[in-house]
Order: C-alpha cells, then structure tokens, then sequence
C-alpha cells in the first residue's frame, strides 16, 4: 500500500514540474515570437529582478519588506475579527435575544464586502494604518459570527441534556461542550476570513497606500512597469500558499480529535 | 407562537434604534460633519435625487447599478460554465486532471485582485478587463468545488452501476454529478460572493460606470452620502443575487433526489 502511495505522490511531483515547465516554456516563447513581448515580461527576466528586489529596495522597503507590511496589517485586522467574531457568533448562537437584537444590524451590515468599506473608511480615518486594519477587520468579521453562530447551534442536544443530569452547571456547560463542540466550525469561519483578508489588505493598498504588497501592483501599474507588476502577484501567491499551509497545520493541531473521528 | 412573535418585537425595536442613534448622532448632535457621516435621511434622499440625476459621475443610479450587474454576471456565468464542467471532468478523467491540475494550481495562488492591474494594463479599462478577472476568480470555486462533489461519489453506488451494465457516460450521468450537485451549488454560492467582491474592487481602481467608481467618485469630492448609499446598492444587490441562486439551488437540487 504504502509503495502505491509513494508511487503516486512521485508522479504528482513528476506531472506538477512538467506542467510548471510548461506554462514557464509557453510565456517564453509567446514572448520571445509573437507581440505579447511587447507587453509582458519573460520569465527570465521577471524571475531575475524578483531576486534582485529581494535585496535592493522598491519605493521604500525591500521586497520582504512590503510583504511583511501587508502580512502585518492583515495580522492586526485578523485577529481583531477573530475575536469580536467568535464572542458575537457563540452569544448569537446561544441566546435567542442576543440573536434579536444583533441580526438585523448584522444582516444589514454583513453583505457588504470589505472591499466596499474602502472609500468611507478612507474618509473615516485617513488613508494610515486605522483604516487598513478597519477594512480587514469589516472584511473578516462577518464570516466568522456566521460560523461561530452555526457552530454554537449545532450542538447536540443529548450532550447538553447528559451534563445538565449529570450535574454541570452553565459555565462548565458552555467551556465543556459548546466551546468545543464549534471550534471546528469557528475554524473553517476563520480559514475562510482569512484569505478574504488577505484580499481585502490587497485592495486596500492598491487604492491609496505607500506600502505593502498591494501598493508594488499597483505602483507597477501606474508606471507601467509589468515586471513590477508580476513581482507583485508572484509574491502574493506565494503568501497566499504559506498561509493556507499554516492555518491547514494549525487546523490539525487544534482539531485532531475530529479529524481521526472521521 | 408568542415567543417567535416577541423576538420579531425585539428586532423591529433594535433596528429602529439603530437608526434613531445614527439619526440623532448626525442631524441633531452633529458628531461628524455631514461630508464624514451622513444621516439615514440623507442617504435616503440622495437615493432618490440619484434616480434621475447624473451628477457627481456622470451616470444616474439604475445605469451605474446595469453596468455592474452586466460585468459581475458575465464574468460570474463564464467562469461557472467553464469551472464547474472542467472540474467534473478533471475528477472524472485522470488524464484530463493532471494535464490540467498544474496550470490551475498556479492560477488558484493568486487572489483575484492581483489579477485587476495586469488585465488593466492588458485590455484596457472597459468591461473586457473586469469580465476577464471575475472569470478568473468564479472559475476557481467552481471547479475546487465540483471536483470534490465527484470525488464524494461512493465506490458503491459505481460498483452497482458497473453491475447493472451502465456504461462510463452512464455512470458519471445517472450517479456522480447527482452527487456532486450539492457541491456544485457550494461552489457557485463561493465563486458568486468572490465575483461581487472582485467587481467592486475592480471599479473602485478603475472604471467609468458601475457603483464602485461611483463610490470612488464620491470619496474624491467628499460626499460620503453617495458612498454610503453605495455600500447599502452593494449590500442589496448581492442578497439579491443570492437568493436568485438559492432559488435556483432548491429547484435543481430537488429535482435531482
């Protein structure tokens, strides 16, 4: 069995080179032979500045320096999210008149994307750090009192009623049973606002920043620098790629016991 | 019956509240100037003056909302058209997966914003650009989504299907998409929320209709009534989109079981 795994795994790694050296041999040569040359960079010379930016510094700060801007600010916002989501989410999910008074607010607020708080947040608190992490944070927000919430409800009731036999009282009711019983749903709330984070710090950067990895797009848009532009993206993706590594490792740490369950 | 009735109580209660404290900061107490916070009777007025009129941006509201929906539908359809299929396909076909898996794993690391400069600079700032990177960021859920749908079919219901005499064409038509539909809609719920989100960001950087640029417009010039009347079109809008979906979910989805 475990031959037949390994087996597969090499050919996956076999086929992933493959098709990277296709795609990278396919840009090339449409770049090298036809007039996207005119437009777009070739890999080559995308690949070799994006080195050399690690280094040499673009606008301000290196490379690594706006990312860990960007990296910053959704960290800030995130976890801000994070917990005024999850305190709301599980007081909504437990008590029906939390829940009345908070929805219709939340109702109205929640399907506006983050991306449309950019324009007041900026008239709000400037084009500084505030209004990044506001809009991360009005981003972020909602998907996770929508899980919590969803997580909080679906507690089964058998379980509830054995601890109130056996004589739990509310607090131990709630850190025992509720408390764990959604963190796998909080979980996939907070995966999901994540990467909308991620998303929203990128539009935010592009309309007024002077840093973080949005602010390399959109500067390389606004000279006209494709290179620049490309950079941007690949070091994005990159990002992207590490987070959703972490938060899948974390997710295994945290809920292993229903991962083996299932 | 009664209990139900008074939360709704509730509700009603705290939302007017809500409105009357919004009202009260603004016209009455004057916390914010107006060109920071407008007040709800503001926004309602502006709502109405935008119907008819085209000033700040050049556009009434219904043109600005028409433009919007165009893009974010057209972008939104072609990508679930292409995704959703091409991931049945890739679950279905294994030649066809690896073929395709790493072009796409490529394409999925990059969020979809980062796609509006480069389509900027590539098609220009009209509805080409935007249609191209919504399509670009629908298409992902999409496929992700119906791919897992097929990969859920059990062996079982194949194997039975294999017994019976059902052929390949047979057995990906009559057992697994009715599986992965569910999925499917998952998917298309995703890449519909993705889609409205892309589309505002992408007027906001650069467009001459649609309701992000007219928010945009309205920030340069400080008229924080139309950018709110903005963010509540977005909010409609996209409910509105939803349930259309949902709608469509329930009959499709029903059908099938």
């Amino acid at each position: 069995m475990s031959k037949i795994l390994s087996n597969e795994k090499v050919q996956n790694i076999i086929w992933g080179t493959a098709g990277l050296l296709f795609v990278l041999i396919i840009w090339q040569l449409s770049v090298a032979f036809t007039t996207m040359g005119r437009v777009i960079p070739g890999p080559f010379e995308v690949f070799k500045s994006l080195f050399s930016y690690i280094f040499k510094p673009m606008g301000k700060y290196t490379l690594i320096g706006h990312t860990l801007v960007s990296l910053t600010r959704v960290l800030v916002g995130f976890t801000l999210s994070a917990v005024c989501g999850i305190i709301l989410g599980i007081g909504m999910g437990c008590s029906e008149k939390i829940n009345a008074i908070v929805r219709p607010i939340f109702h109205m607020v929640r399907p506006i994307p983050g991306v449309a708080w950019i324009p007041i947040a900026i008239l709000w608190l400037g084009i500084g750090e505030e209004a990044k992490i506001f809009i991360i944070f009005m981003g972020g927000f909602a998907q996770v009192v929508l899980n919590t919430m969803d997580g909080a409800r679906r507690v089964d009731p058998t379980l509830l009623g054995a601890a109130r036999m056996l004589g739990a009282n509310k607090r131990q009711e709630f850190f025992k049973i509720v408390l764990p019983y959604s963190v796998p749903y909080i979980f996939a709330g907070l995966q999901i606002s994540l990467s909308t984070s991620w998303m929203a710090v990128l539009a935010a950067e592009m309309v007024s920043s002077y840093k973080g990895s949005g602010w390399i797009i959109i500067t390389g848009m606004n000279n006209g620098d494709t290179v620049q532009i490309l950079i941007g993206m690949i070091s994005i993706g990159v990002v992207g790629l590490m987070i959703a590594f972490i938060m899948r490792i974390i997710e295994r740490l945290l809920c292993s016991w229903r991962i083996q369950g299932q | 019956m009664s209990k139900s009735i008074k939360y709704k109580l509730i509700s009603a209660l705290s939302i007017t509240i809500f409105l009357l404290i919004w009202e009260i900061a603004t016209d009455v107490l004057h916390i914010k100037p107006s060109f920071v916070l407008p007040s709800p009777i503001k926004v309602f007025h502006v709502l109405i003056v935008k119907m008819t009129s085209t000033s700040p941006d050049g556009s009434t509201l219904p043109i600005h909302i028409l433009a919007s929906l165009k893009v974010a539908l057209l972008g939104f359809l072609s990508g679930a058209i292409v995704g959703s299929p091409l991931g049945i396909l890739m679950a279905w076909n294994k030649k066809v997966d690896m073929a395709v898996r790493p072009v796409f794993d490529l394409l999925r690391t990059i969020p979809p914003i980062g796609w509006i400069p480069i389509m900027i600079l590539l098609l220009g700032i009209g509805t080409q650009a935007k249609v191209a990177v919504i399509f670009l960021c629908s298409f992902i859920p999409c496929l992700i989504n119906s791919y897992t749908g097929i990969k859920q079919t059990s062996q079982i219901h194949l194997w039975t299907g294999q017994i019976f005499g059902a052929t390949n064409m047979q057995l990906l038509r009559k057992i697994a998409i009715p599986t992965a539909l569910p999925f499917v809609f998952t998917g298309l719920r995703v890449s519909l929320s993705i889609s409205w989100m892309t589309l505002v960001a992408a007027e906001l950087l650069a467009a001459t209709k649609g309701v992000g640029y007219m928010m945009q417009i309205a920030r340069t010039i400080g008229r924080a009534d139309i950018i709110v009347l903005g963010m509540l079109v977005i909010a409609v809008l996209g409910s509105v989109l939803f349930m259309v979906l949902e709608f469509v979910e329930k009959k499709f989805v029903k059908g099938w079981f």
